[in-house]
């Protein structure tokens, strides 16, 4: 089998990465998003080692008590150490970030090649249903589809990554419109290689920027659904902490305890800015063209 | 008792404002506040414009969702309650101190046996579109609701009811199939709506556009976001002295209280958060009316469910919950602990001798041990297989209750009990646990009939729609049917007793705590009542207030 | 194109009707049904929620009251609330739609006036100081969750401040801080989206040819940049046309406002089926709307885009 001549070597792949990363790093916000990741990545993965107290374990009498030496921030309403819920929560926030991205991921690259690659009916369909998926307000579905599976953990995840996946389908979609005709792929095909491999060897590698960079911008958006749903009482339920649902909590309480929502919404702000400018930065170094493929919604 | 003559006698020339200065020197003379405002209440003046009250100005109230419909039928949600009293009146209503006032009818009597009622209506009294009220309205809105085709939601008062007959034009004489002890309280109460609008435009239409004899008449009704009713000067107890009754929907309690705290309203009408009623409590300027709730705050069970049908699972969960704690945590103390299914507000029906479930985890472990629950792995008891899980469904959103379903979720855990929590919309809620189809829930319901009446069979009998624990229990069945038929308060007293224990033994659900209602008004607001016992009919006498 | 058109039309109609199956199946999923609130504490029997439940149709099979709720709707009559009973749910949907499509249009103008000289400003002097300031800013706009900015603000204006109402609409005071949360959020969108298209479009051969002429800047942006780079702006607001009716559904609940998010979720949670199904009608068919016209308006603008 001959080795088609678009194939990137090995040593140039390298490159290209460590040209991507300088070019990253020259965007000094997306190097803080890094760093403030990595850091919640090592908060989510071991929350019982750096939290001061049980996230769980409520104190008598402690309703909305300000912040002491051994409870920095405080106490939320019913009594529970705020600063070890606000370590805990970041475990739910990455979890429905990261995997309902994930499906969505799955869900949208595999029909966006498809639809692209196939043309013709399917391609007119599917991309009608991601049209409509697209336009359609996500926060109604979500009500919607909460209310009829009762909320959890499982069904937040799932329900946003199902519903989630149309960005990705129109992107990779266009990417792959665009890449069937070009050179590479008509050498790979006159080369004798199948629609599979022309997909998966040729196509999507170069599809990966984008989704990737798509990718880093959309969990921010999936962390603040989240926080959305909870707030309107169709998120995670207790008594896991959450930051959507702390904030949920502390919101009627905003006059009174503001501590109580301050440190859940500092969280998932910084939490979202992070990846956002992370996706920023990715963006600068992975897909040059600049098209804000985040903002096509 | 002479000294008691006397002081009704100077109670009858006081205005308002001097018959609060003379409740509190009657305090100081040693005459208890409940003594001396029955006093009052016996001899019922028509008050409105005291020599200090002021005319004009819009009295605004905020409620916490919106007014979905201003038809007397409608009036189970209490804030559209507000609005449908002001708009309408009934023969007799009941007080904020549970006493039968008469209102369209200036005199009733009632035969000794119980089926024979008559009531003398009020004459030269006007709807607001000017027609006169006469016997002919309460025919037709009674039998509107006996009409089984209607449907209506107030139709089951009536079922006791046989015949209404109008004598003449100012006599209403009801005819009882069989004795109904409820029947003042609860049908004699159904706001009436005259006969020819009602009857030409439908139900459906009056809902929006209602007529009545009430104080306000309907001005404008945007339901999810404010309704005002406007002064009606031909209102037969003289014009109110506010122009306008406004009512706003705010469903943010925080935000209620920031709205209360820059004047933009006079009063909430639905409680704020417990720490923002005590900061108004204690604040001077402020007229705080601090009554217990009617309703229980209580966990359902379902009663059929494998586990929660033994009793003594019940009784442990009973012991095992602090519910003091509960109170102080949550409530920062704003409520008192049940032990009864009455409120210890329903004074005269209230059964202090029932059985008490201190908190003690360790009186909760023995019941469980008792019952066969040994401690399982993962510190959840188990028995031949199962494990002593259950799933309790909080209201969607239910931001004042579920904290306390966190609280019960620790505490049950710590004698070996897990429960799981899950939200769920309410209209889910009620309708699932009537048919056990869910296993516990969380809210606050009334296991009597209101305005003072005792009697629970919409909520304890048997296939009842709002059985919601699925309680059976062969004695209670006999009881709740025998305490209507008693029209002696005295013997009914002592069949709602029994039930009380009944009830209280068996724990069909668990009885947590009756929050205390906070009812705040602002600065502006004069012509207030100086104490009540019940909250809820506070709004109804707005016509009394005036702004200042 | 005729023939485009008309399949387009067929398309959205059947995407409607899916749409419609599916909300009120989904709805009917839901167990419960809204009769026992509106009974609300009220003394009933068991036989009298049957009797009322028969008046209501809710007693019939689910296909039944389908059939019932579609042609009522295709001749116009949206049904009944089983809530709010003696207004027609028309007059519910039309009555909240005002006040959101009101906010959200003020809140569009807003942004845009804000949005777009903002992005293109960045995008010409990328990396610098402005730039930074505008990506951090438009990023933390679209990081703060849009309740939470709501609440600080109440506390701010309100509370401490006295200046503005904290809830509902009594004047037009009421509308400044609720469109001022949209806006904040908008901006945040629509500046990055600008600045981005911008800064594609300069790296445009004919851009760069416009440079080459001896162009001012100035006006090479101006003329050559901006008109295309606010191509895929345009497009982003015709799809996003739905939201103008649905995208403050928490705004609405913090601010206690009556528009048509309150309502949604209102009757979401109380199981109200024919309420929910005719909001999520009205907002497909606007979902189907706006993608036919801007894929029209996007082909006739950009013919590279073939139709068909």
């Amino acid at each position: 089998m001959s080795q088609p001549a678009t194939v990137i070597p090995a040593p140039y792949r390298r490159s290209e990465f460590t040209r991507a990363w300088r070019r990253f790093r020259r965007y000094r916000p997306g190097l803080f998003g890094l760093c403030f990741i990595l850091a919640l990545v090592v908060m989510a993965a071991i929350p019982d080692l750096l939290s001061p107290h049980s996230h769980t374990q409520i104190f008598r009498g402690m309703r909305g008590a300000p912040p002491s030496w051994s409870h920095p921030l405080g106490f939320d309403h019913i009594g529970r150490d705020m600063l070890s819920r606000t370590i805990w929560g970041s475990r739910v926030a990455l979890i429905v970030g990261l995997l309902a991205t994930g499906i969505s991921v799955a869900v949208g690259v595999t029909i966006g090649a498809a639809s692209g690659y196939l043309g013709g009916r399917a391609d007119a369909t599917l991309s009608r249903l991601v049209d409509t998926l697209m336009a359609f307000p996500v926060l109604v579905l979500l009500i919607t589809l909460s209310a009829v599976l009762g909320p959890s953990l499982v069904t937040v995840v799932v329900i946003i990554g199902v519903t989630g996946w149309a960005q990705y389908a129109r992107v990779v979609r266009a990417e792959v419109l665009s890449l069937r005709e070009r050179e590479f792929s008509l050498a790979a095909r006159a080369a004798g290689a199948g629609d599979a491999r022309i997909i998966f060897r040729h196509i999507l590698p170069n599809v990966m920027g984008p989704v990737i960079v798509l990718a880093s911008l959309g969990i921010g958006g999936i962390i603040i659904l989240e926080s959305a749903l909870s707030f309107l009482g169709l998120g995670v339920q207790p008594p896991t902490a959450s930051w959507g649902g702390m904030l949920s909590d502390g919101r009627g309480f905003i006059l009174i305890y503001p501590q109580i929502a301050i440190a859940p919404g500092v969280m998932i702000s910084l939490t979202v800015l992070a990846f956002n400018l992370m996706g920023d930065g990715l963006r600068d170094a992975l897909d040059p063209r600049q098209h804000d493929a985040s903002l096509d919604r | 008792m002479s000294r008691e003559r006397d002081l009704d006698q100077v109670l009858r020339e006081l205005s308002p404002s001097t018959r609060r200065e003379f409740l509190k020197r009657a305090a100081a003379m040693g005459i208890t506040a409940a003594a001396a405002q029955a006093m009052i209440i016996k001899n019922p003046t028509i008050v409105t414009a005291g020599p200090s009250a002021k005319r004009g100005g819009t009295i605004r109230i905020l409620s916490h969702q919106e007014v979905a419909s201003l038809s007397p039928d409608d009036i189970g949600p209490t804030m559209q309650w507000n609005m449908i009293t002001q708009i309408h009146n009934a023969l007799v209503e009941v007080n904020d101190n549970f006493v039968i006032e008469r209102v369209l009818a200036s005199n009733y009597l009632a035969s000794k046996d119980g089926l024979l009622y008559t009531f003398t209506l009020r004459q030269g009294v006007k709807f607001h579109d000017g027609s006169d009220f006469t016997a002919a309205d309460v025919k037709y809105t009674f039998e509107y609701h006996m009409n089984p085709d209607n449907a209506t939601i107030q139709g089951v008062l009536f079922k006791a009811v046989d015949k209404v007959e109008t004598p003449d034009k100012y006599t209403v004489v009801v005819k009882m199939k069989e004795p109904n002890a409820a029947f003042l309280r609860q049908a004699a109460t159904v706001f009436i709506v005259p006969a020819r609008y009602h009857g030409r435009i439908g139900e459906k239409a009056y809902k929006a556009a209602p007529i009545g004899t009430g104080p306000f008449k309907l001005k404008e009704w945007r339901p999810a976001e404010f309704t005002v009713v406007e002064a009606f000067d031909q209102h037969f107890r003289g014009r109110p002295n506010a122009d306008f009754f406004r009512q706003d929907v705010v469903p943010d309690p925080s935000v209620r209280a920031i709205a209360l705290r820059t004047g933009t309203s006079d009063s909430s009408a639905w409680p704020l958060l417990s720490e923002d009623n005590l900061r108004f409590e204690a604040e001077p300027g402020y007229t705080v009316f601090r009554t217990s709730s009617l309703a229980v705050n209580h966990f359902p069970l379902n009663n059929d469910h494998p586990i929660l049908s033994d009793k003594r699972v019940r009784q442990a969960m009973m012991h095992a919950i602090d519910r003091q704690r509960m109170i102080d945590d949550v409530f920062r103390g704003t409520a008192v602990i049940a032990h009864s299914i009455f409120p210890p507000a329903l004074q005269y029906w209230y059964e202090k001798g029932v059985k008490q479930y201190p908190y003690s985890p360790d009186r909760a472990r023995a019941l469980l041990e008792e019952a066969g629950w040994r401690m399982g792995p993962g510190g959840v008891r188990v028995k031949d297989g199962t494990r002593l899980s259950f799933t309790c469904a909080v209201i969607t959103g239910d931001r004042a209750r579920r904290p306390q379903a966190e609280i019960a979720q620790q505490d049950l855990a710590g004698v070996g009990i897990e429960m799981r929590i899950v939200e769920r919309p309410v209209a889910t809620i009620l309708s699932q646990l009537p048919k056990g189809e869910l296993d516990a829930s969380l809210f606050n319901w009334t296991y009597n009939a209101g305005g003072g009446e005792p009697d629970p069979s919409a909520t304890l009998r048997v296939g009842a729609a709002r059985n919601f624990s699925r309680f059976k229990n062969q004695r209670v069945e006999e009881l709740l049917p025998a305490g209507l038929r008693e029209v002696d308060p005295a013997k009914r007293k002592k069949i709602y007793s029994e039930v009380q224990k009944i009830v209280a033994e068996e724990v069909p659900f668990l009885h947590i705590m009756y929050w205390d209602w906070f009812i705040i008004f602002g600065r502006r607001i004069k012509g207030l009542p100086t104490s009540t016992q019940s909250g809820s009919t506070l709004i109804r006498d707005a016509y009394k207030w005036w702004i200042e | 194109m005729l023939r485009y058109l008309a399949s387009r039309l067929m398309q959205g109609a059947v995407v409607i009707l899916l749409v419609s199956i599916g909300t009120f199946s989904m709805m009917h999923f839901i167990p419960g049904d809204p009769v026992d609130l509106m009974v609300g504490e009220a003394q009933v029997t068991q036989e009298q929620l049957d009797m009322i439940r028969r008046k209501w149709g809710l007693d019939r099979p689910v296909h039944e009251q389908y059939l019932a709720w579609a042609s009522n709707m295709a001749r116009g009559d949206f049904g009944q609330s089983v809530i709010r009973t003696g207004v027609p749910v028309r007059t519910m949907i039309g009555e909240a739609a005002v006040v959101t499509a009101k906010l959200n249009l003020l809140a569009f103008f807003i942004s845009i006036a804000i949005a777009l000289p903002m992005g293109i400003a960045a995008a010409v002097r990328r990396y610098s100081g402005f730039d930074y300031a505008i990506m951090v800013s438009s990023t933390l706009g679209l990081a703060l969750p849009n309740f939470w900015i709501g609440l600080m603000l109440i506390v701010l204006f309100s509370l401490l401040l006295g200046w503005l109402p904290p809830f509902g609409l009594p004047s037009w005071k009421g509308y400044i801080m609720p469109v001022a949360v949209i806006v904040a959020n908008q901006t945040a969108l629509l500046a990055r989206m600008m600045r981005a298209s911008t800064i594609e479009g300069m790296g445009e051969d004919y851009v760069r040819t416009a440079r080459a002429k001896g162009l001012v800047e100035r006006v090479v942006v101006s003329r050559h940049v901006v008109r295309n780079a606010l191509l895929p702006v345009v497009t982003v607001i015709g799809y996003r046309i739905s939201f103008l009716l649905s995208g403050t559904i928490v705004i609405e609940n913090v601010f206690a406002l009556p528009g048509l998010g309150q309502l949604f979720i209102e009757s979401v949670n109380r199981v109200d089926y024919q309420v929910v199904q005719a909001i999520v009608l009205l907002l497909s068919v606007l979902v189907v709307l706006g993608n036919l016209i801007t894929d029209m308006f996007y082909g006739y603008i950009d013919p590279r885009i073939r139709i068909g």
